[in-house]
């Protein structure tokens, strides 16, 4: 049924002359996202083994799953940091300027959940970008706790102990914004297809994002 | 504020978060300490999930194998041996039967986690030490686990300190298995990973090998906090 539809649209934009898709994220955003996702993935396991004892009990082999989260807990920035250190950034700049500036509309998002397609929508709406602050900072506390609990001079003691204890608060709060995420996107095929094709129905952004719609056509997608 | 009527929220709120962190890293120790008891009890109450409360005053279970060795306690024997005049097989009785030490000290991993005011029990190592009779020139203990993996290192006279017990209850009770029962070392002055559970096997000797940890780059003389 809606595979019908979106062959009527296809070949209504195709006689109208233009796309019916709008370009959503670039291969650079795409491959940052994906290879974040799977590091992400490896360190909540991992983590959890570490961490809760019949998941340590049941796996052993403490060293090996220790050297892989911390392996990948070193890993996780270099995505990012790879994909802002070329000429290849501009797209992945520019949504992460879109995620860190709020406007009205993004904080009417949280205000008035039940008429949210009536905002005047950007690119993201107010919980992804939540979300990604929230994400973003997590990935800061836990990688600044977790250096402190594998590498501070013994001295240190009294801060490792704090850092333990943030990294552990971090560990639940990052598994359930996490596990959000996860949710959210599960539940909303075309976004989640536009991170792995790369493309969103313009159908989609006119709806659920006006203002980005309108940027997208004017070539800042 | 941007001429579009836009705010940094973003930026600030990952601030935010970084400034919170290191508050925890800063003050998280005296906090842990404070409601370390509340915690416990929280996770204690919450069954399965408890396992996620951070902060409680729990052990986590550590074992460098794939699995938790289950040695009998009937059959359990210390081996003590290497440059010493009377080699040992000791039972579970017979450790029983030598002069106990008990003593309450918290459990420290390097990692950064603590559990206050454990109850400890056995006999001290230089006690063992003693009947075992080391020769002159020995000056170095290798402990070696049941697991067939771990190993441990102390030097003659980190042995011969006072709070050094070879445990064989902890908590009010026979050490379990997860714990490293029947039988475990118990190193109060340095971090977790010299306390070797499930010991099998003492060897004196002229060398300090360094333990398993420690060929992962831990420090061999585990002082807690980094002095002696």
């Amino acid at each position: 049924m809606s595979l019908r539809i979106r062959q009527d649209e296809v070949a209504r934009g195709a006689t109208r002359g233009h796309n019916i898709w709008l370009d959503r994220f670039d291969v650079v955003e795409r491959v940052v996202h994906w290879t974040t996702a799977i590091l992400m993935l490896v360190l909540l396991a991992t983590g959890a083994i570490l961490y809760i004892p019949s998941l340590s009990i049941a796996v052993g082999h403490r060293a090996a799953v220790a050297g892989i989260h911390v392996f990948g807990g070193i890993a996780l920035l270099l995505p990012l940091a790879l994909g802002v250190a070329g000429p290849w950034r501009q797209r992945l700049l520019r949504d992460l300027r879109r995620l860190d500036c709020w406007s009205a509309a993004d904080w009417e998002w949280f205000r008035r959940p039940g008429r949210r397609l009536g905002l005047a929508r950007g690119k993201f709406n107010g919980g992804q970008k939540a979300e990604a602050a929230f994400v973003a900072g997590g990935m800061v506390v836990m990688l600044a706790s977790g250096v402190i609990m594998g590498y501070a001079p013994a001295r240190w003691i009294y801060w490792q102990q704090g850092a333990t204890l943030v990294h552990d608060c971090g560990f639940v709060a990052l598994g359930i914004g996490i596990a959000v995420h996860i949710y959210y996107g599960l539940t909303r095929p075309e976004q989640l297809r536009s991170m792995l094709t790369g493309r969103i129905p313009r159908s989609w952004a006119a709806k659920n994002a006006p203002v980005w719609a309108e940027e997208a056509e004017s070539g800042q997608p | 504020m941007s001429s579009n009527g836009e705010t940094h929220v973003g930026r600030r709120a990952v601030l935010g978060m970084a400034a919170l962190g290191a508050a925890g890293i800063a003050f998280g120790a005296s906090i842990d300490n404070a409601v370390g008891g509340t915690l416990t009890r929280l996770s204690n109450d919450l069954g399965a999930l408890g396992a996620l409360v951070p902060g409680a005053d729990e052990f986590r279970i550590y074992t460098v194998t794939g699995s938790i060795p289950v040695i009998s306690p009937a059959s359990y024997r210390l081996r003590v041996g290497g440059m010493v005049k009377s080699p040992l097989e000791l039972s579970l009785d017979d450790l029983r039967a030598m002069k106990r030490t008990r003593l309450v000290h918290y459990f420290q991993c390097v990692t950064g986690w603590r559990v206050p005011s454990v109850h400890w029990e056995g006999v001290q190592l230089s006690e063992i030490l003693s009947h075992a009779g080391a020769t002159e020139s020995a000056t170095a203990l290798r402990f070696l686990s049941g697991d067939g993996v771990y190993t441990e290192s102390l030097t003659m006279s980190q042995a011969q300190l006072p709070d050094v017990l070879v445990a064989d209850r902890m908590i009010g009770d026979d050490v379990t298995p997860d714990h490293g029962g029947p039988v475990r070392l118990y190193v109060a002055p340095m971090y977790g990973y010299k306390s070797i559970k499930w010991l099998d096997r003492i060897e004196v000797s002229d060398t300090v090998v360094p333990g398993y940890w420690e060929n992962f780059g831990y420090p061999v003389n585990g002082w807690i906090g980094g002095v002696a």
